[in-house]
């Protein structure tokens, strides 16, 4: 396999080229995919029947500490990169893991905003806003809850094989993984709760 | 361990903590719904570009123009899709 050690390691091959490459056109059919669902919440955010509104039953103090949350981890594992394309891999393990912990933090907060919902009237059953706020919340959390998987297992891989261009290649295109759910999340932040707030 | 921070990610997070603190604005000031969406749209674009640019590097390789090109084609769809459900469902443009 030739390696071009002119460039960054998660591109040192062809083929490593291709994967990032391919990953970002996935990216751009997620921002479809989102793209669908807040055209559904927008569609039913006013068809509360005889559940609760967003305005009742959202707080501002959880959904700021998700996102300072999501925003840091964002951050964290940009600087993982940073780290990764210095060679410190210890560094990049460190980084990693910071952000995979701030991520289980916005799952477990977001976990309990779901069960304050639920507790307030607002289940997936009450109304055509609760139905799409819970799917759109839930795709969203999803991706977090894979990624958490998926970035636990490029540590384990970056421990063991070391910093090899695959498993850089494979820690790269995760990072763009994680920071594209923040991507989402803002959008979130903004026309969902934000706007349901005011 | 100063080399672990690189100043253009950092500034990228402080900026992006700006940015959410101004979105904060439309909660905590009361202001029209249009100047609010207004600002809320600025914000979150500003911020989402400050991640695709910053942060996911996405103009580094030589694939730059392919990368931008399916970026700007899943805005396109996604933004089409919002925006055509809102004038046919919802302002009722049909």
């Amino acid at each position: 396999m030739k390696v071009d050690h002119s460039l960054p390691l998660e591109y040192g091959t062809e083929q490593n080229r291709l994967n990032i490459l391919g990953f970002w056109i996935f990216l751009g059919a997620e921002i479809a995919l989102f793209g669908t669902l807040f055209a559904s919440y927008f569609t039913l955010v006013d068809r509360t029947g005889s559940g609760p509104t967003g305005a009742e039953i959202f707080e501002i103090t959880p959904v700021l500490i998700e996102t300072i949350l999501l925003l840091t981890s964002s951050f964290t594992i940009g600087l993982g990169i940073h780290a990764m394309r210095l060679g410190k891999a210890k560094a990049m393990i460190t980084f990693f893991a910071i952000t995979l912990l701030l991520g289980l933090g916005f799952l477990g907060v977001e976990i309990y905003d779901f069960i304050v919902y639920i507790h307030e009237g607002a289940t997936l059953q009450t109304s055509g806003f609760t139905a799409i706020l819970f799917l759109t919340l839930g795709t969203h959390g999803a991706h977090v809850t894979f990624g958490l998987f998926w970035g636990a297992f490029i540590i384990l891989q970056v421990i063991k094989r070391g910093l090899t261009p695959e498993t850089a290649n494979k820690a790269f295109i995760f990072s763009l993984y994680w920071h594209f759910l923040d991507v989402v999340w803002i959008f979130i932040f903004s026309f969902v709760f934000l706007k349901g707030m005011m | 361990m100063k080399e672990l921070f690189p100043p253009k990610q950092v500034l990228g997070f402080v900026f992006s903590i700006v940015l959410t603190v101004i979105a904060l604005s439309v909660y905590f000031l009361d202001m029209s719904f249009e100047l609010a969406m207004t600002i809320l749209l600025i914000t979150a674009f500003i911020q989402a570009a400050v991640q695709l640019v910053v942060f996911m590097h996405a103009g580094e390789s030589k694939d730059k123009k392919s990368i931008y090109t399916t970026l700007y084609y899943g805005f396109f769809i996604a933004l089409v899709t919002v925006f055509g459900t809102l004038l046919t469902l919802i302002w009722g443009y049909y």
